[in-house]
């Protein structure tokens, strides 16, 4: 069975175009709009690897991403921050927060996300 | 095109980005990642030394003149390591500690070191050492 991804992303054009590419590698891809619900998402029912944006309205993805790695439920699901906030103190923030990759949305995106997904271990390499 | 110097032994990945326009400035956080997974770095520590280039390559952009980021394994005794660096000559008429302290305020956190190289002309050094940790 194909490993599920939560993607917290309030664009749903972004949304759209970021799920065609996890789902291009095989794997099945929950969307949640924004923050509280990506919460709610991940704790109910804790998927392989969160790819959270930094930009959501109601809490942002560094809160979400604190609140994942502190809670034991979900502190060990990998995330990826996919975002357009890509200067150093947003990566140092990103990262502090506890991401395992901070990714710029550039056009070279979608290949650094499988890259990195291969790395985690999520694919094959 | 300018040569890549450094305080250390130089060893491969010897890349290097030719920054002309903004575009440049995505290839070389794309050149960046690929040069720090060559070595071994984890994905954060590649987005790390990613952010630290292209602030890099933004920096270089704004003087307005083409210049080339070079990137390359670097060995000190058993330790290895990625340098990120360019020539900076417009540098040449600024208080090195000033330019230093500039520099680790916007970048310090991403990187070991910052280094102002001056032999010939200024230029920019960063270096991230691989560990446990990191790879």
């Amino acid at each position: 069975m194909a490993l599920e991804v939560l993607l917290v992303e309030d664009s749903k054009t972004q949304a759209a175009q970021i799920k065609e590419t996890l789902e291009s590698v095989g794997l099945r891809v929950r969307v949640a709009y924004d923050g509280p619900d990506g919460l709610r998402e991940a704790i109910a029912n804790p998927p392989a690897l969160i790819v959270l944006d930094v930009k959501l309205p109601t809490m942002d993805g560094f809160q979400v991403c604190r609140r994942l790695k502190r809670n034991p439920a979900t502190q060990d699901i990998p995330v990826i921050m996919l975002t357009e906030k890509a200067g150093p103190k947003a990566t140092m923030d990103g990262l502090r927060a506890g991401a395992d990759d901070y990714i710029p949305k550039d056009i070279f995106a979608s290949e650094h996300l499988i890259d990195t997904l291969q790395e985690l271990g999520i694919l094959e390499e | 095109m300018s040569e890549p110097r450094s305080p250390y032994k130089m060893r491969p990945p010897v890349l290097q980005v030719r920054v002309e326009d903004s575009m440049d400035i995505m290839i070389v956080r794309d050149t960046t990642r690929r040069a720090a997974s060559l070595l071994g770095f984890s994905p954060a520590h590649r987005a790390q030394l990613a952010s630290a280039a292209a602030a890099l390559a933004e920096l270089v952009l704004k003087t307005g003149e083409a210049h080339t980021i070079h990137l390359n394994g670097v060995v000190d005794g058993l330790k290895t390591g990625l340098q990120i660096s360019s020539e900076t000559p417009w540098l040449a008429n600024f208080s090195p500690n000033n330019v230093l302290v500039a520099l680790k305020s916007k970048m310090g956190d991403l990187v070991d070191e910052i280094i102002l190289g001056s032999e010939e002309s200024p230029t920019i050094v960063m270096v991230m050492w691989l560990n446990n940790s990191r790879g």
